[in-house]
């Protein structure tokens, strides 16, 4: 399990209660030392990119990032669009978090490059499965990078 | 024979001279034949008058043989001008005394007499005539006259041929002139049939100028005209009735398609609206219920040991309520999205669907055995991931509420009916009261407690719908406890632009 806790989680929800029921489920699962909330896409960017109020940013980089989809100002699918177009973000992976499981928007962000989703209410056993597999992702990409 | 396109008036033209040729041929002939014979009996008779009259002058001078004399008498003859030659012959053969006729040419006499009688040749009539006195043979006259039938044929021909020509002429113009009577009503109907066909005109008639068969004629075919006239007057009425109600149909359908158009823009804005409510539910709506269930949770984990057991009860309803509302929204929402979604049709192994929709469902949940009885279907034509969902629901539910049977069947199949193919599935659960069949299949109507079978009620919403939008039919038979039956059909030919 001491892989997972080196897991940087990056939330991003514009929703409270979504986010503190979605922490608590992680922290259920053991995965909640190191996550960061942002209330929307556009402080997302920033934060990934060390940007405005994030410039002078210490946390080391998100190894996982968990999008909601519908949000104000910039949504999860142009989040999604401008980290995996980037050469230093597009190795990160992204979980889409939907409303609905119908979701149209959930074909658009498979297509940019979005590892996974999830459908809200959050399932937390599904949530950790998806934690667990963005950490094995991480540690092969690690390994085959040394 | 006359040519057939020849006009009537030619015709009978034709028919006049040709009959009037003929009949004066026929009379001319027989005349001919007449005035020949007797031409010839008294060419004879005149001949013997002569010889007789000769012979009986001559009589003294051959009884005092005085052929001088004799010669004198036979000079008498030169008034007779067809007479060309005479002779007078004694009783004992030997030629008296001869005559032949100034101009004529050089006569061979018979060296004989021959006997009483005549004879023709070669155009001349030979004549010989006893002279008798006192039953005594004195000699014999003989006379040489001209018989010129030949000229006399001719010139009687010339007379023929030329009355002939004469008479023609007459009948031709009295022919003329008769026929413009009898003609002249038949060329007008002809005129005036003539025009009805170049015009189409049927209001020209004819004239009627006699009371006799052609006038019979004349207001037949006058008759024929106006009838004509007539149901061509009525036809035409019906015609421009029927292009009035034509034209009132077009303006009809015009008026229908341009309301149509109106009602399918509002049905349209209100189905955008209608996606645009969907959405928000699929997000607002659901926001809070999470929370609620959520937050439910997070109350019975994190405060447990404050909870007395009631507390906790009620918690608990709390979550399953809000799990039980999100499921509403989720149905809710299939159902609507069902109606926006463009159908994809396929041909589709029904039989093959309903196994494998079975074996997925028994794979799942697989809690009681349960005789599933697969019969064959026939093949049919839709949306195959809407069939899959017809199957998931009317194989779910018919689990569903058999489960409480000791020894479940449920039994599926299919069959051709006339225009149709007709699939049902049949369990031997629950079944339902037939007086509430009509509910069966609207949303959100359930028969059934909650308690005794759970479900919100969108399932056979959701079958009767993706049934009928493939233009097909939904029905149901049960009894409470006996079982239900759930048919639906589908079209063999698929309605246009339906699917």
């Amino acid at each position: 399990m001491e892989e997972f806790d080196q897991v940087e989680i990056l939330l991003v929800e514009d929703n409270p209660l979504d986010a503190e029921l979605t922490m608590r489920g992680l922290k259920n699962q053991k995965l909640a030392n190191k996550i960061t909330w942002v209330k929307d896409g556009e402080e997302a960017l920033d934060y990934v990119f060390k940007r405005g109020t994030y410039a002078d940013r210490t946390d080391p980089d998100p190894r996982l990032i968990l999008l909601d989809l519908k949000m104000p100002r910039v949504g999860g699918i142009e989040v999604t669009r401008t980290l995996k177009n980037d050469e230093r973000t597009r190795r990160i992976p992204i979980v889409i978090m939907t409303s609905s499981k119908e979701e149209t928007d959930i074909v658009d962000s498979y297509n940019l490059g979005a590892n996974s989703y999830i459908v809200k209410p959050l399932d937390f056993e599904s949530l950790a499965e998806v934690a667990r597999q963005a950490g094995f992702y991480w540690l092969a990409i690690n390994r085959s990078a040394t | 024979m006359i040519p057939l396109h020849t006009s009537i008036h030619r015709k009978m033209l034709v028919v006049v001279l040709l009959t009037a040729a003929f009949a004066l041929a026929l009379t001319g002939a027989a005349m001919l034949y007449y005035d020949l014979r007797s031409y010839r009996q008294a060419s004879i008779t005149e001949l013997g008058a002569q010889a007789g009259i000769v012979g009986l002058a001559a009589t003294p001078a051959i009884e005092f043989q005085d052929p001088g004399s004799a010669e004198g008498y036979l000079q008498s003859l030169r008034g007779q001008p067809r007479i060309t030659a005479a002779a007078i012959f004694a009783a004992n053969g030997s030629r008296f005394a001869t005559y032949v006729a100034e101009g004529a040419g050089p006569v061979e006499f018979p060296r004989i007499p021959g006997n009483d009688g005549h004879s023709v040749q070669d155009g001349e009539l030979e004549l010989y005539r006893r002279i008798v006195s006192d039953r005594e043979i004195l000699g014999t006259v003989y006379i040489l006259a001209k018989y010129d039938l030949v000229g006399r044929l001719w010139s009687y021909l010339g007379i023929v041929g030329a009355s002939m020509v004469l008479s023609l002429l007459l009948a031709y113009l009295v022919s003329r002139r008769m026929q413009r009577s009898v003609t002249a009503p038949i060329l007008e109907i002809a005129r005036v049939a003539r025009k009805v066909m170049d015009q189409r005109d049927f209001t020209s008639r004819a004239l009627k100028s006699s009371n006799d068969e052609i006038g019979v004629l004349v207001d037949a075919f006058n008759g024929m005209l106006s009838e004509i006239d007539q149901v061509i007057r009525e036809r035409g009425k019906a015609e421009s009735a029927l292009m009035e109600s034509e034209a009132r149909l077009l303006t009809l359908n015009a008026e229908l398609e341009q309301r149509v158009a109106a009602r399918t823009a509002q049905l349209e804005s209100a189905n955008k609206d209608l996606e645009g409510f969907s959405y928000s539910v699929s997000h607002d709506l659901r926001a809070p219920i999470r929370a609620v269930g959520g937050f439910a949770a997070l109350l019975g984990e994190d405060h447990e040991a404050e909870l007395s057991e009631e507390a906790r009860r009620k918690v608990a309803i709390i979550r399953n309520e809000a799990a039980r509302m999100g499921r509403l929204i989720d149905d809710l929402l299939a159902f609507s999205r069902l109606g926006r979604r463009a159908l994809e049709p396929a041909e589709l192994d029904m039989a093959d669907m309903a196994r494998n929709v079975y074996e997925r469902l028994n794979h799942a949940d697989s809690v009681r055995p349960v005789e599933f009885r697969l019969g064959s279907m026939p093949q049919a034509r839709g949306d195959r991931s809407l069939f899959e969902q017809v199957w998931v629901n009317l194989l779910s539910n018919a689990r569903k509420f058999s489960s409480k049977h000791d020894k479940p069947v449920i039994e599926v199949g299919g069959i051709s009916a006339g225009e149709e193919n007709v699939y049902f599935v049949r369990d031997n659960g629950a079944g339902f009261d037939p007086r509430y069949q009509a509910k069966l299949f609207g949303v959100f109507q359930r028969l059934h407690r909650d308690e005794d079978f759970p479900g919100t009620g969108v399932g056979l919403a959701l079958v009767h719908r993706i049934v009928t939008r493939h233009g097909g039919r939904v029905w149901a038979d049960g009894k409470p406890g006996q079982g239900a039956t759930f048919h639906f059909s589908l079209p063999k030919e698929a309605p246009d632009g339906g699917i």
